[in-house]
């Protein structure tokens, strides 16, 4: 089972930090306290049955259509273990309302871009990066392009499974179908 | 706004002394710099723009270099002049239509982004590929890898102004590309390894290409060995270069190439064998250094080993059928086409609808040309990747060229950024 190494080592170093652990196909997947990320991290990479020291990447993954009390955000870090030949998947997250996460680059040198990454198409901040600017659109683009409320083209037809958009404005339903993509 | 003086050249201000004002121009007129920030300069260093549109930045790259004299104090890459928004394009296409656009990222090597987007569909899928199918993808794949690393060979030695090794490597990639158009019939964005197997079996011709490149290539890779190997200008540039430790390799999370250059042993064809890798003898080659000569020697090595997958892979290739039989997936066949209604209302529903995977997220990695190509799959149970992120081994192993030509001459970047072996598809997506 990929993962079940680094769950087994953060259920017992930092019992506080793991919120649940789950698998499936064959992945173990941990769920982190956004709080103890940093440190989580550390000892993941730091402790001798883990050197977990290779980030592989990190991302977000982005669910408007949770319940309200439920995070929004996903945030997914995967590190790989190059001595153990595994990998690793760990979950922070994060609401709508507050969408950072601390910053890793102190503890893999790699974080640098792939968190910048996350900002410019996510809009999730890691917190105490040393220059969180856009990295592949251009500076001074509005918006997050894979959130899913981002419209990735302009204004669409109206066929006749999206007849709504041919209404007045006035009339059109508050989510109209397509409207996210 | 003050008058401009009499007519004539304006006076000279020197930017360095305190007479000069930012913000205005030498004839007091305001420009509306103020409103930029410029950098604090002192006498001895400049910042330098590098690219896009260079030769040597291999598509469009820019780097902002700040140069004392001809040494290198700070690079920041600036990336991004390619990013096309492929991962928002995989959220809005089903899964088959998805294949396209993995060719187009990177596109050098076409076949293992097919690949990587089938393997991580199929796991989402649990479906497993028959025997002739994951040995024909091998052997395809293996051939791409030929010819990336071929390109890359041409193209880093032009760079460093050796122009015979790019018509030499050119040659020889193109007999590559025609086994490409023979089982294609496209040369590059073959979209040819689909979820579930492949576009079709290999015609019959295939075999006496391959025999063809198994028997030729084994030579042709010493005649280009021995234009560069040991080639005095070649080793005086690389040697020592851009050094890498595999420590600060693996924070940086470099993979592939930049990874193995380095000393370290890390090939997931090995590590994490898909697609029936283990089924075959190979070596893994390695750099003593880190620097910029070992990584040339570390692909040159690869070709080799690639070649002999590709010959055992042909041996032994198994009969019988490259397409999984999973009704998921697979369309109905011809024949049942013409004797079923329902093979033939499921046909057209699973052309223009898909297929439709449970719930779930995986992650599924191949080594590509340039490393680790990972694709992170989430699906919710609809016909299309809800999210689909791809870990491109190109960005990771860009992200580590600041540390790797800080205090290097300015004319040795070109040298490193040729190393790394970059698509700037791959790093922008």
């Amino acid at each position: 089972m990929i993962g079940r190494r680094a769950a087994d080592l953060l259920q017992r170093e930092l019992p506080g930090a793991v919120l649940r652990s789950a698998d499936a196909y064959g992945e173990q997947t941990v769920w982190i306290s956004r709080e103890r990320l940093v440190e989580a991290c550390t000892l993941l990479r730091d402790h001798e049955e883990g050197r977990y020291t290779v980030p592989q990447f990190v991302t977000a993954v982005d669910w408007p259509d949770r319940e309200p009390e439920e995070p929004r955000f996903d945030v997914v870090y995967q590190l790989r273990s190059l001595h153990y030949n595994d990998w690793c998947r760990l979950i922070v997250q994060v609401t709508e309302d507050d969408p950072t996460v601390p910053t890793l680059e102190r503890v893999f040198a790699g974080m640098d871009w792939l968190e910048r990454e996350m900002w410019d198409l996510l809009g999730v901040k890691a917190e105490g990066h040393h220059d969180l600017q856009r990295l592949l659109m251009p500076v001074d683009w509005d918006g997050h392009p894979l959130r899913k409320d981002y419209v990735s083209f302009g204004e669409p037809v109206a066929f006749t499974h999206n007849i709504e958009w041919a209404l007045p404005e006035a009339e059109r339903p508050p989510i109209l179908p397509g409207e996210s993509r | 706004m003050t008058t401009a003086g009499p007519i004539g050249p304006p006076p000279k201000v020197d930017p360095l002394s305190d007479q000069y004002e930012h913000g205005r121009d030498v004839l007091g007129v305001e420009t509306g710099l103020d409103s930029v920030d410029l950098v604090e300069l002192d006498e001895n260093t400049m910042e330098l723009n590098m690219g896009p549109q260079h030769p040597s930045t291999h598509g469009v790259l820019r780097l902002v270099l700040n140069l004392d004299g001809e040494i290198v104090r700070e690079c920041r890459p600036d990336i991004g002049y390619l990013h096309t928004g492929f991962e928002k394009d995989f959220e809005r296409h089903t899964y088959q239509q998805c294949i396209p656009y993995t060719d187009r990222m990177d596109y050098l090597s076409p076949l293992f982004n097919n690949l990587g987007f089938s393997l991580a569909a199929e796991k989402l899928l649990d479906i497993e590929v028959p025997p002739r199918g994951q040995y024909l993808r091998v052997i395809l794949c293996e051939l791409t890898r030929i010819a990336s690393h071929l390109l890359w060979y041409g193209t880093s030695a032009l760079d460093l102004g050796a122009t015979s090794p790019f018509l030499y490597a050119w040659r020889d990639r193109e007999k590559l590309l025609d086994i490409n158009e023979l089982v294609s019939g496209v040369r590059m964005h073959t979209s040819f390894i689909r979820v579930g197997g492949l576009l079709a079996d290999v015609p019959d011709d295939f075999n006496e290409l391959i025999i063809e490149v198994l028997a030729t290539f084994p030579r042709l890779i010493d005649e280009h060995e021995l234009l560069i190997t040991k080639n005095p200008i070649w080793r005086e540039r690389t040697i020592g270069l851009g050094t890498l430790t595999p420590e600060d390799a693996m924070s940086y999370g470099a993979t592939g190439p930049v990874l193995r250059g380095s000393g370290i042993p890390y090939d997931l064809r090995k590590a994490q064998p898909y697609s029936s890798y283990d089924h075959f003898d190979f070596d893994v080659p390695i750099g003593a250094h880190g620097d910029v000569y070992d990584r040339y020697l570390v692909r040159m090595q690869e070709m080799r080993e690639s070649l002999r997958i590709i010959e055992q892979a042909f041996n032994n290739l198994p009969d019988g059928p490259v397409n999984t039989s999973d009704r998921r997936v697979a369309l109905p066949s011809r024949n049942e086409l013409n004797t079923s209604m329902e093979s033939l209302i499921y046909h057209f529903k699973l052309v223009t609808e898909g297929f439709r995977p449970p719930r779930g997220q995986v992650y599924s990695a191949v080594e590509s040309p340039r490393g680790e190509l990972g694709f992170y799959m989430v699906s919710d149970g609809s016909n299309r990747p809800y999210r689909c992120k791809v870990r491109a081994p190109s960005f990771s192993n860009l992200s580590a060229l600041p540390h790797m030509v800080r205090h290097e001459l300015i004319a040795d970047v070109v040298a490193v950024i040729g190393s790394i072996d970059i698509i700037l598809g791959d790093v922008d997506r």
